[in-house]
């Protein structure tokens, strides 16, 4: 490791900034230290918790999914076989929800985190607390699932969790708001981490690295998190929604609702089909660099290759209601959204052509990974292949609800599995510096394929198998059969690879920096396991091949950067690498859902039980509170951005970049609130339709306050500018006090329509008022705590010295808030 | 959108499948099955015989391979790879153009002619209520049974009275979304005078997986005497509550 | 302070467009003719924001790539609203 300063610009300005570093070994406990794991912020770090983690999720719904098979051994009549009904139920929706959450997205995340920044040459992402709390938030969520098991009965509904069967009419329990909840907590850490992977990814690689010239995984990774931003926004108002109907008794899913259970397959598969390809892309990404490596030849069509993954990122939010042809959609909606689900699947035969072509005049070499990627690829063909005949809208109404799907979606997402664990063993050497067990690997995989095989693909033969039963025609036998032999199989793999790579962990030998001959890309120039700082020196491709700057003249730093000549000065810059908060934030996060998920229509339950629930909530929210807090307080240095390519944000410093990529996944949370009210007044009738408070003026001055506190917000800057404290902190409290008293004059007109007796559950109309407005109210209550701590940091002088960057950040989202209202204001008061 | 007149004419064209709902599956299916195999065996064939050829044995290597730490660039045969593309691209869409004669054919076919009944899905069951010509409740109603005549077209309208249900009659090739407070129109019709079985095919809650109605589809006569009992027997009966009403 | 100036202005241009909102419904443009008063007030509203967040969130004088990120999260709740909503016309 280095202890040299490391020179660095940002493209345009003559300061240092803080990137440089040492490795603060005193700051960071040793790898075997259980404290080292609670803290650290290093992303090599939080990969490995990521992938562990996932990899114990595996076994769960691999367990979920052994038990579906032993149910389906036979056509079982009512209470025969080793599950009930409703057990069944839970786990057929919890094996789904699992192995796409808490599997599938989080293992692709763990590679995210540990290859995406070698790859790129940052030495850490742009946020590397908020990483550590995307994993702690992960990790809470997960453990809320296992907590729901316990709470009556987990969510039973299907991974789908089809209104109105998901609400407390239908699936009273607690487990099942436990379970929504914990999705809520997942989409809160894809958010932070997809915030975090944007900013890093477009700002933070190294000088000569041009957006055409990134290395396929990390593309991949980089539209994954886009994807991810934008569709996890729906997921979560839908989830939202779905707990005020469960917590609150608002009415959207109720079965009354006209429109409310279409409502949510919207939102849902709004959401849903873009995360096919949130989960299959890192696959891919993986699967392109392991053919590249084990082909020795460079992709073929490697700009088509990225211009296709680019259309289908985009495409993907345009073909939801594919899977909604048998609901009562109109012909012309059917027609376009069939054209545009067979638009997107033409990439994705570019993308498997070009894969195949990269073979040929190759040297292929079939180590395990190899091995992996490949069968991953003759299996989303057959996915793929399958796929089309869904596109069709007359085979669709058929397929629809059998096992058709079942098989075909396995074909695609398990597929995904396969490459992902051929990416396991490509860059275990890199990650542990251990070498697997060749042969153990080899025989995993030959394990795998055939398990995999014997599983899914009776699956089509059984087709008219309805899904998510277990009493099926007798005729189906042998292939159910053959699928739960397959399943047991398949799961023996599991075992194997595990096994494998445990076993290599403690006694396997050490692995090379570059244990594979071809591999071009920046993880492969570093030891293995890399040292904590990533790089032997500046990593830059300015020269056209990756080479470390300064790693030869030790101490000096003499080499500069070399962006356009600019003189750099140094500064010994500290960067850190712990922090406990992320880890508190999770544990509070944990301890708040649990208290929560008590509350049921507005009331929680009689006697201890209740009192335990209403204690775990209070204590839950002050902690998070109080973590939240702390962590906004700790003085934490980060690596900064800029000091290479930045396309297109060049500029934007890393913190306004995480702002505004976070306002845009706001928007799309705000947009899918008002999409819905808009979708159920059109259900209603729109004119039949009329705005809940009887009056506009009290909205129109609540209008006039929150622009004036926009306004002042805007003054503060400008005093921030002047270096006037008094300026500053004047214009603050005037924005805290005209925020306040939009609250107030909310509480209101809220407590005039109780007194009324409107209340959230009178009907549809009352329910999407308060609800959107109270999420804007929520974003008001959360801005003025912040104005709160802002004024004090003000009064000791926090923003008069500098530039009031904190200041500008948080008139960002102020001023968002305000946006909001300017919409808000006319669909719920005046229209 | 296509104009109505390219899709009548190709309507007509007998190119499009038309026919039952079952006839119009097989055909379409068997076409798909066909090619897809076909398209799948040759892919992944291809792939097979290249990984095949060109596994490293060892020797000579004339090619220039990929170094550590270079900038990443693709290799060529684009031409290849865009030939590859079109020709699958051609295959796709003129299949599912050739499908959506069809799927207009079949959304075309509800309405006017043939035997009108509202499926009503509940926890965890059927309710079939027989429509008049007008297309208002007529008085029969049944649970648990679809009776339906042969060779006609039976026109479905489905909802439900609970949860989200889907009702299917997979020998028949018939399935529509059972959704409260919505509506969803389907059809079928049988040829042969036999029993059949509709499952749910959504999952909606502990007895889902049980959540079946026989079909009867029963000759013609047969049907009507039973229609007719039906009718007299309803009218019976409401005649019967309004004098046990007092009125 | 120029910006000072142009703030100040912006902000009073905002207060009298959100007047105008509800000026439309007090004159019973709505009762009048729906959808031209339902056009007038979203125009209005539109435009009220896209000064905000050009001016007050300085997006006129940032990289344009910023505006286009959040066009996209807008188009997306567009795309989910509009089609949606035109699915069960
Ligand atoms: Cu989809
Ligand atoms: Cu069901």
């Amino acid at each position: 490791m280095t202890d040299e300063t490391q020179p660095r610009t940002d493209g345009g300005t003559a300061t240092a900034l803080p990137g440089d570093s040492h490795d603060d070994g005193s700051h960071l406990p040793p790898r075997w230290s259980i404290k080292r794991w609670l803290i650290t912020t290093n992303h090599k770090d939080v990969g490995i918790l990521y992938i562990v983690t996932a990899m114990f999720f595996l076994v769960f719904g691999g367990m979920l999914a052994l038990l579906i098979r032993a149910q389906m051994w036979a056509p079982r009549a009512p209470g025969e076989g080793i599950l009930s009904a409703m057990a069944y139920n839970q786990a057929v929706s919890l094996h789904g929800l699992i192995m796409v959450f808490w599997f599938l997205s989080p293992i692709a995340t763990g590679f995210g985190n540990y290859i995406v920044p070698l790859q790129i040459g940052a030495e850490d992402l742009a946020f590397p607390r908020l990483n550590a709390l995307s994993y702690w938030l992960y990790l809470a969520s997960g453990l809320m699932v296992f907590a729901s098991f316990f709470q009556g009965s987990t969510f039973a509904g299907g991974w789908t969790l089809y209104a109105p069967l998901n609400i407390p009419a239908f699936m009273p329990s607690i487990g099942a708001t436990t379970t929504v909840f914990a999705i809520v907590t997942f989409c809160a850490s894809v958010t932070v981490g997809g915030v975090n992977f944007i900013t890093t990814i477009h700002r933070m690689r190294a000088p000569g690295l041009t957006m055409r010239s990134l290395p396929l995984f990390t593309w991949s990774w980089l539209l994954t998190v886009w994807m991810m931003l934008l569709a996890f926004a729906a997921l979560l108002a839908a989830c939202m929604i779905l707990l005020s109907d469960r917590l609150l008794g608002t009415t959207y899913f109720a079965m009354t609702t006209d429109g409310g259970s279409v409502l949510w397959t919207h939102l849902f598969w709004f959401f849903g089909h873009p995360e096919v390809y949130i989960v299959f892309f890192p696959a891919l990404g993986a699967m392109a660099e392991i053919f590249q490596t084990f082909s020795g030849n460079r992709i073929v069509g490697r700009k088509w290759f990225i211009v296709s993954m680019v259309l289908v990122a985009l495409q993907s939010f345009i073909v939801w209601m594919h899977h909604m042809f048998l609901t009562s959609i109109n012909l012309e909606v059917k027609t376009l959204f069939m054209a545009t689900t067979i638009g997107i699947s033409l990439p994705f035969d570019l993308m498997v052509f070009a894969l195949i072509y990269t073979l040929i005049k190759g040297r292929i070499r079939w180590d395990t990974p190899m091995l992996y990627a490949f069968g991953a690829l003759v299996l989303f063909i057959v996915g793929g292949i399958t796929g089309v005949f869904l596109g069709a809208v007359v085979l669709d109404y058929e397929f629809r609800g059998t096992y058709w799907v079942v098989a075909h979606f396995h074909y695609v997402m398990v597929s995904g599995a396969t490459a992902l664990i051929g990416a396991l063993f490509y860059w275990f050497p890199k990650i542990t510096g251990k070498t697997y067990n060749e042969f153990l690997g080899k025989v995993s995989f030959a394990v795998f394929f055939t398990g995999f095989n014997l599983l899914y693909f009776p699956m089509f033969l059984a087709w008219g198998t309805p899904r998510r039963v277990f009493a099926y025609r007798p005729e189906y036998l042998v292939w159910h059969r053959i699928a739960s032999v397959g399943a047991v199989i398949l799961g023996i793999s599991f075992l194997l690879i595990i096994y494998n790579l445990t076993k290599s962990l403690i006694s396997g030998d050490d692995a090379a920096a570059n244990p594979w001959p071809y591999s071009t890309t920046a993880e492969w120039a570093v030891s293995s396991p890399p040292p904590l700082e990533n790089f032997p020196g500046t990593p830059s491709y300015a020269s056209g091949a990756l080479e470390f700057l300064g790693s030869d003249d030790d101490g000096s730093g003499a080499a500069a950067a070399t962006d356009g000549g600019h003189a750099t000065e140094h500064e010994e810059v500290h960067v850190d690498h712990a922090s406990v908060w992320p880890f508190v934030t999770g544990v509070f996060s944990f301890v708040t859902v649990i208290g929560l998920s008590g509350l049921q229509v507005g009331s929680y339950p009689a006697g201890l039980e209740g009192l335990f629930y209403q204690a775990t909530s209070v204590v839950g929210v002050v902690g998070l509170i109080s973590a939240i807090s702390a962590m906004g307080y700790e003085n934490f240095t980060a690596h900064e951005g800029g000091f290479g390519e930045t396309w297109p944000f060049g500029g934007v410093e890393n913190t306004k970049m995480g702002m505004w990529v976070f306002l845009a996944s706001d928007v799309v949370l705000f947009g899918a609130f008002i999409g819905a009210s808009i979708f159920l007044r059109v259900a209603y009738g729109w004119t039949n339709w009329h705005p809940v408070p009887h009056n506009p003026i009290p909205g129109l001055v609540n209008t006039y306050l929150l622009l004036s506190s926009s306004f002042s917000v805007i003054l503060a800057l400008v005093a921030a500018k002047k270096h006037s404290r008094k300026g500053i902190v004047a214009s603050l409290v005037i924005t805290f006090v005209l925020g306040l008293g939009f609250l107030v004059n909310k509480g209101i007109e809220w407590l005039e329509l109780f007194h009324e007796g409107v209340w959230l559950d009178s009907g549809v109309r009352a329910s999407t008022y308060f609800l959107t407005t109270g999420l804007h109210m929520g974003h008001v209550i959360a801005g003025l705590l912040i104005t709160a701590y802002l004024i004090w940091r003000a009064w000791n002088g926090a923003y008069s010295e500098g530039s009031g960057e904190t200041l500008e950040y948080f008139g960002l989202y102020w001023h968002f808030v305000d946006i909001v209202w300017l919409f808000l204001f006319p669909l719920f008061y005046i229209v | 959108m296509i104009p109505d007149a390219i899709a009548a004419s190709v309507l007509q064209s007998g190119l499009i499948p038309r026919g039952t709902r079952v006839q119009v599956f097989s055909e379409i299916y068997w076409v798909f099955l066909g090619l897809g195999t076909l398209v799948g065996a040759v892919v992944i064939g291809y792939m097979l015989k290249n990984a095949y050829k060109y596994s490293d044995r060892g020797g000579a290597d004339e090619k220039e391979r990929p170094k550590l730490g270079e900038m990443p660039t693709g290799g060529g045969k684009g031409k290849k790879l865009f030939l590859s593309l079109s020709l699958s691209a051609i295959i796709v869409i003129s299949l599912i153009a050739w499908t959506y004669g069809t799927l207009l054919f079949v959304e075309g076919q509800t309405g006017d002619q043939g035997v009108d009944v509202e499926v009503e899905g509940y926890q965890f069951g059927w309710n079939f209520h027989y429509l008049n010509d007008d297309g208002e409740y007529s008085g029969v109603n049944t649970t648990g049974t679809l009776r339906v005549p042969v060779d006609t077209q039976v026109n479905l309208q489905i909802t439900s009275d609970d949860v989200f249900h889907n009702f299917g009659i997979p020998a028949l090739s018939v399935k529509g979304d059972a959704i409260p407070g919505e509506t969803t129109e389907t059809w079928f019709k049988a040829t042969e005078a036999k029993n059949y079985t509709a499952h749910c095919y959504e999952l909606c809650g502990q007895g889902h997986s049980y959540m079946e109605a026989g079909v009867i589809v029963m000759e013609e006569e047969a049907y009507n005497d039973w229609y007719a009992e039906q009718r007299a027997s309803a009218e019976n009966d409401s005649a019967g509550n309004i004098a046990a009403a007092g009125v | 302070m120029a910006r000072t100036k142009l703030y100040t202005g912006i902000y009073v241009a905002l207060f009298v467009i959100a007047t105008m909102q509800v000026g439309i419904e007090q004159i019973g443009l709505l009762e009048e003719s729906y959808v031209l008063a339902l056009a007038l007030i979203t125009a209005f509203s539109v435009i009220k924001a896209v000064i905000v967040a050009g001016y007050f969130q300085h997006l006129v004088w940032e990289p344009r790539s910023l505006t286009y990120v959040m066009m996209l999260g807008f188009v997306g709740f567009l795309a989910l609203t509009v089609a949606a909503s035109y699915s069960i016309q």
